[in-house]
């Protein structure tokens, strides 16, 4: 086991977003966390990596336990070290070119030198297929091209899992298909870890060793991507499915 | 009416040779200030609610009174206190003497623009987004790291159009030094308009070698923006 999680809770201003949320994370796993909007998906990435501090719950990180409420600042960095995030609307550093991006993470972050970092930053962004962009700022890259240096700026860094919070929903429809393309090739290809929200079901069918679908702060239902999608249990999933894939919903019920 | 040309011609050079004094006192003021600017902005973000009160009592103060007040006030204040420590400690000067008026406008001026400079980073330290400082961490950086790296450099892009108004507004306030008898432009304008009663040709002496140094200035900002922030692409 990577990662265990457990018992997560988090609270703003008095509303419970997050009721002891559990996951379980093998290397190489790919879990996509599907759920609507305000079910705490995000909520629940960014306590795991500290840009939110959940109210209760421990995660086991390669064997190391600690509670996620009371993590000491030398646990948050090491865990932040071994671990990546992938921005909704991508955040790339405005006042760096793509390779800086990529590279920051290594020499400032790490202390790797700036000649071992340029190259393991063009390697990165050779994966995503901005190689040719390395000396671009984010200002002049597409929305997609940017998501792609966010991608690479992710996996520079060879962090055990990836999170990623919704990193197509704020492209454009044509550009999707790229940044999804990367994704599945990193997982399938170079066997990366990753959680992934998403909204993408092909991507989740494809891809997903695991799903699992969340309301109102809990996980109502989780299982592999034809468990959830072709044989919901729970009404939740059901209806929420139904939503986002009618056509394929009514095709499952007619069978 | 007709422009004594001779005149102005003569006292062009003595005017432009003020334009040193008001560079001096400019450039010391803005230099002295930008550090501590600076860190009252990052008070009034980070610092406890005490701190943040007391800078934020002290910028509405600078900019809520006029300078001129500020000047006279200081002006007429500081050296009696300076005296009276002076003989505390038992030391044999004459401050009144032993102090240039410089001295004294440096201080006003760089206390006013402490004042601006700290509202001017604050804002440009708030703008900048939330996901920045999120993303610098996400990838393994100390929060002074992104800051130093990420957040300071674009912010200074946004404060630089505004330290640009600052700095031209104390050029042009500097002209009030001649309260404080410092002889800058202006003073040594007066000075000359005086002697002959050449008011307009000294004045318009005065007049052209301002706007020259601002010029210059604004320009030399223009420069400085375009090179720091050319990671925000072409723009008009
Ligand atoms: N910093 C915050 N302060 C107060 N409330 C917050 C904060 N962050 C999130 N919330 C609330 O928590 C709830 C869950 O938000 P979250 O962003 O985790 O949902 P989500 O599942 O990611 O939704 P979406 O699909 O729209 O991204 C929402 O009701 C939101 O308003
Ligand atoms: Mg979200």
């Amino acid at each position: 086991m990577l990662m265990s999680i457990r018992g997560v809770s988090k609270s703003f201003n008095g509303a419970e977003i997050l009721k002891n949320v559990n996951m379980d994370i093998d290397q190489g796993d790919v879990v996509v966390i599907l759920g609507p909007s305000g079910s705490g998906k995000t909520t629940f990435l960014r306590c795991l990596n500290f840009l939110e501090q959940a109210d209760g719950g421990t995660m086991e990180f390669h064997g190391e336990k600690l509670q996620l409420a009371s993590a000491s600042k030398q646990a948050i960095a090491d865990i932040r070290k071994k671990t990546a995030f992938v921005f909704q609307n991508y955040n790339l550093f405005a006042n760096k070119t793509a390779l800086e991006n990529v590279t920051l993470g290594l020499t400032a972050g790490r202390g790797i030198s700036k000649r071992e970092a340029r190259e393991i930053g063009l390697e990165a962004l050779q994966k995503v297929g901005m190689l040719e962009r390395a000396e671009y700022y984010p200002s002049q890259l597409s929305g997609g091209q940017q998501q792609r240096v966010g991608i690479a700026r992710a996996i520079a860094v060879k962090p055990d899992v990836i999170l990623f919070d919704e990193p197509t929903s704020a492209l454009d429809p044509e550009l999707v298909g790229e940044v999804l393309q990367v994704m599945k090739s990193l997982a399938q290809e170079e066997g990366i870890t990753m959680i992934v929200v998403t909204h993408e079901m092909k991507f989740a069918q494809d891809v997903a060793t695991h799903v699992v679908f969340m309301a109102d702060g809990v996980v109502v239902e989780e299982g592999s991507a034809e468990d959830i999608f072709s044989h919901p249990k729970e009404a939740r999933t059901r209806q929420f499915l139904q939503r986002i894939l009618p056509e394929q919903f009514e095709m499952a019920a007619l069978i | 009416m007709e422009l004594d040309w001779e005149f102005m011609e003569e006292t062009l050079p003595k005017v432009w040779a003020g334009a040193g004094v008001t560079m001096e006192l400019t450039l010391l003021s803005l230099l002295l200030a930008l550090p501590i600017g600076f860190y009252l902005a990052v008070i009034r973000l980070h610092g406890c609610k005490t701190l943040q009160g007391i800078v934020r009592s002290y910028v509405s103060f600078v900019r809520g009174t006029p300078i001129v007040l500020q000047i006279l006030l200081l002006y007429s204040l500081l050296p009696s206190v300076l005296n009276v420590l002076v003989q505390a400690m038992g030391w044999q000067i004459n401050i009144f003497e032993a102090v240039d008026p410089f001295w004294y406008a440096v201080v006003v001026f760089t206390i006013n623009t402490v004042a601006l400079l700290a509202e001017v980073f604050r804002s440009a330290l708030n703008s900048i987004p939330r996901g920045q400082m999120e993303a610098g961490l996400a990838i393994g950086l100390s929060s002074l790291q992104v800051y130093l790296r990420v957040i300071i450099p674009q912010a200074m892009v946004v404060a630089m159009p505004s330290i640009c108004n600052i700095t031209v507004n104390l050029v042009k306030g500097t002209s009030l030094a001649f309260l404080m008898t410092v002889k800058d432009i202006m003073a040594i304008g007066k000075i000359a308009a005086s002697f002959g009663y050449n008011y307009l040709e000294a004045y318009i002496d005065v007049f052209f070698v301002y706007l020259v140094l601002c010029t210059i200035i604004q320009i030399f900002y223009h420069l400085v923006e375009g090179r720091i922030g050319a990671f925000r692409g072409k723009r008009a």
